[in-house]
């Protein structure tokens, strides 16, 4: 399709480049035959009183233009048979075009300006940079303005092709004027129909392109779903873990604790001595239960947290996220010596991840700034950001898992996107000292 | 791909490197003797027979080329002045005109328009040496086209009026003066004019071949502006000379006076140029005409407003606005028309007068043109040779002149032979001429 489409275009540049050779070649030999057909009739005087001025010489003129028109041919040669023509050569060849172009129509005295429209042609063909484009465009059509004859016989001394033609008998005259006129509408008529062609051809191209982007848009949105699927997967595949083990940790030393304390109840009045033994396994049971809460949880814990103290912990998120994205991210806090239990670490270190996130995802943020403060008995943490913020709050940004979190360490939430960007504040109640075991 | 490109520019170069080296040696062969081409017309300007029209061209060749060593000067001999426009015509088409030519009066204008010649103000601001004022303003002018210097004038010859002594002093009348009047002509006009021979049609005639243009130069008229917009028929000047004209006219009660009538010396006056002058004047040629009277020659008579003036005609020079050895080109043709012992030549050799004020008012001169008449033959002095060239009348340089004059002439012609009233057509032509120009 596109083939054939290429091969109509080339066809019509074809015929037009043949067409202009002729034009030119008409209008050098006519005025070389001419030349000589005076000499030969003893007219030259004659014919010099009915001109205003003359080509210097017709044969050389003749040689020059033939030769100019042969770099024509050339590079219209060069630019169909060298399939794969670096930009840079095709560019060249135009400005070649150009050159040969203007040298052309100087030495006929802009008798003829057709070459002009050839030119035209190749560019609107060849010329993909929109910028480049319009530049060559713009010289042409200036070119095509100002190389006016009448215009410009006014301010140079000029040869009209017409003053040769008047010297022939009067049908001839009136046969060269029409063949000269014909080739002239011609060649319009041909830079026209191509044009319309080579619009129509791009406006088709346009169109196609303009689908397929919104074939990809319908992708990229459809994939966004799958991404929240997954997520969404992702969390109900840890619930069920987290209920499967609890069930099975938790549940199975609980069953056991309850179990061995009715047994104790049973046994306290017989045995004092045999209870006592009881419980002792009972403790140790409800401590191995601990020991393996503990383990779960540790088990959910960032892998950051299972190594670095918090704040590094953070440092560290904060510096990775900083190098995956182009948001600058400025950690403060005051206090050196963060003790926290491990599931306000886990919280704290969630809150801060998930508000980075929404910052990034929905806010659009390109800075974010957290601070880490104690005041009053109480952990305040912050984080703004300088995006978009968030008029309306809806849920399910994140902000549901943020106020959960806080509100298990009994602590409190607020969201603020009226104002400039987006600010969590999270208030959390220290319970330093206080320990598990 | 690759490799077929590269050698490709390998070739390239070479070629490049062929073409140079064959440029250089073109250059330097050429180099070696630099041929300039110089255009001249066999005869004389002026419509005299001459002999000698190639001695002074070849005297300045000469010394050019030993001045110049290594340049030769190439001249068509042989082409007739009435070829020459086609010859020249035809030169130009094929773009072979030659460096340095001679142009003709009818041709300067045309030849101007086309850009045919060299644009010459440059090279004058240029060379230190060149005064312009050394040339009859006159003739230098000629060579203007729309304010531009395009040629220099090589010789002048400026209008005279031709006395048959013979036939004055028979009817006892002295030799008017150099500075008389139309009121003189017409009188001795009226007195000369009789039939001789008893056939009751007059034979004898004072007047012969005097026009209208000359009565208008002499009262200080013009026949159109200088650059061609419009004719100056309605002028009072110009219209007193058709009347004057008409007036000598009359004198001849309806006889048309020809050439023959002059010949056998029956015709007191007749305008001629110094050309003519000098050529019948001199051996061989005054034997073949006016050889049975006595004459001489004096300026012409001055109109009621204006001055005892002619026409001045000059033969110009120019250079091809092609040429290629633009300073050479120069050089040679101010050799031949500003070198004043090579203009001096042509009082010797040719019939015209030099355009060098200092060469044509000297005493040189006049011993020259002494030496060539007879003892008893007073010689145009100097001094009123050089008012007459340097006062004198010049054609305006615009391109239709020549075709407006002639549809001047034809119409004031038309006037004064079907006794017209001269003032209302003369308004008439005015219309006719004004519209013409403006086409």
């Amino acid at each position: 399709m596109i083939d054939r489409k290429e091969r109509f275009v080339t066809l019509l540049q074809g015929a037009m480049l043949i067409l202009n050779v002729l034009c030119v070649a008409l209008i050098c030999v006519l005025i070389y035959v001419t030349t000589e057909r005076i000499l030969a009739n003893y007219d030259a005087r004659e014919f010099l009183n009915s001109i205003s001025a003359f080509p210097e010489n017709p044969r050389a003129n003749l040689i020059v233009c033939m030769g100019f028109m042969g770099i024509f041919i050339a590079t219209f040669l060069m630019r169909h048979f060298w399939k794969e023509i670096p930009s840079k050569w095709n560019a060249a060849t135009l400005i070649l075009d150009l050159i040969a172009c203007s040298v052309v129509i100087y030495r006929l005295n802009f008798n003829y300006k057709g070459l002009l429209l050839l030119v035209f042609a190749s560019v609107i063909a060849y010329v993909k940079d929109g910028k480049m484009k319009l530049v060559f465009v713009a010289v042409a059509i200036a070119g095509y303005l100002v190389a006016d004859y009448e215009l410009l016989s006014i301010y140079m001394r000029l040869y009209n092709i017409s003053d040769y033609i008047r010297y022939y008998s009067y049908n001839t005259q009136q046969y060269l004027f029409s063949i000269y006129n014909i080739l002239l509408s011609l060649n319009i008529i041909l830079f026209i129909a191509y044009c319309v062609y080579v619009i129509n051809v791009q406006r088709g191209t346009i169109e196609e392109v303009n689908r397929l982007y919104h074939e990809l848009q319908t992708a990229n949105e459809q994939l966004q779903e799958y991404a929240e699927v997954t997520e969404h997967m992702a969390q109900t595949k840890e619930r069920n873990r987290l209920a499967r083990e609890i069930h099975d940790t938790l549940g199975h030393t609980l069953t056991g604790i309850v179990t061995g304390l009715d047994a104790c109840l049973a046994l306290v009045d017989v045995s004092p001595e045999q209870t006592r033994k009881q419980l002792a396994l009972l403790s140790k049971a409800g401590r191995e239960g601990i020991q393996d809460i503990r383990r779960s949880v540790n088990e959910l814990r960032p892998d950051s947290l299972e190594r670095l103290s918090l704040e590094v912990a953070i440092r560290k998120m904060v510096t990775d996220m900083s190098k995956v994205s182009d948001v600058r991210i400025h950690f403060k806090t005051e206090e050196k010596h963060l003790k926290f239990d491990e599931d306000e670490e886990n919280a704290i270190y969630r809150v801060v991840q998930e508000s980075i996130t929404n910052a990034v995802r929905h806010g659009h943020a390109k800075e974010i700034w957290i601070t880490l403060e104690r005041i009053e008995g109480e952990m305040l943490l912050k984080i703004h950001d300088n995006g978009i913020g968030c008029k309306e709050m809806k849920s399910g940004f994140g902000t549901k898992h943020i106020k959960e979190r806080i509100e298990m360490l009994r602590g409190t939430v607020t969201f603020d996107g009226q104002h400039q960007g987006f600010t969590v504040t999270a208030h959390i109640p220290i319970r330093w000292g206080e320990t598990y075991d | 791909m690759r490799k077929i490109k590269a050698s490709g520019k390998v070739w390239a170069v070479l070629a490049a490197f062929l073409c140079i080296i064959l440029l250089l040696l073109a250059h330097r062969g050429k180099k070696k003797e630099i041929i300039l081409e110089f255009g001249m017309f066999t005869g004389s300007n002026w419509d005299v027979a001459t002999a000698n029209s190639f001695v002074i061209i070849d005297k300045a060749i000469a010394r050019f080329e030993e001045e110049h060593p290594g340049v030769h000067i190439h001249y068509y001999s042989g082409v007739l002045k009435e070829d020459y426009s086609e010859w020249f015509s035809r030169k130009l088409l094929v773009d072979r005109e030659p460096d340095v030519f001679m142009v003709l009066g009818t041709d300067f204008n045309q030849f101007s328009s086309l850009g045919v010649m060299k644009n010459l103000n440059e090279l004058m601001e240029r060379d230190a040496s060149f005064d312009p004022e050394k040339y009859f303003s006159s003739a230098f002018c000629t060579g203007q086209y729309g304010g531009i210097q395009y040629a220099l004038p090589y010789e002048t010859v400026p209008t005279l009026m031709f006395v048959n002594k013979t036939l004055l002093t028979k009817e006892g009348i002295s030799m008017p003066d150099q500075d008389w009047t139309w009121e003189d002509l017409i009188e001795i006009c009226e007195r000369v004019t009789k039939d001789t021979d008893g056939d009751g049609v007059p034979d004898q005639f004072g007047i012969f071949n005097y026009d209208w243009m000359d009565a208008v130069c002499s009262n200080g008229g013009e026949i159109f502006d200088s650059d061609g917009t419009q004719g100056y028929f309605t002028d009072e000047r110009l219209v007193e000379s058709v009347k004057y004209i008409r007036q000598l006219n009359e004198l001849n009660q309806g006889q048309k006076v020809v050439q023959e009538d002059f010949n056998n010396g029956n015709v007191a006056f007749m305008p001629l140029t110094f050309a003519e002058y000098r050529t019948y004047k001199t051996y061989p040629y005054k034997i073949k005409r006016y050889a049975n009277f006595q004459w001489d020659c004096i300026t012409m008579p001055a109109g009621t407003q204006g001055d005892n003036l002619s026409q001045v005609e000059t033969l110009l020079m120019g250079i091809s606005a092609n040429t290629k050895e633009e300073m050479l080109a120069w050089e040679f043709l101010k050799l031949l028309t500003y070198d004043e012992e090579l203009q001096t030549e042509i009082f010797r050799y040719s019939q015209g007068a030099s355009v060098l004020k200092a060469v044509t008012q000297s005493s040189e001169m006049e011993s020259i043109v002494q030496e060539d008449m007879e003892e008893g033959d007073t010689v145009i002095s100097g001094k009123l040779l050089g008012r007459v060239i340097e006062e004198g009348h010049i054609e305006p340089q615009f391109k239709r002149y020549e075709q407006a004059l002639a549809l001047a002439d034809s119409e004031i012609s038309n006037i004064l032979e079907n006794d017209k009233t001269v003032d209302s057509s003369l308004k008439i032509l005015q219309r006719t001429i004004n519209n013409y120009l403006r086409q």
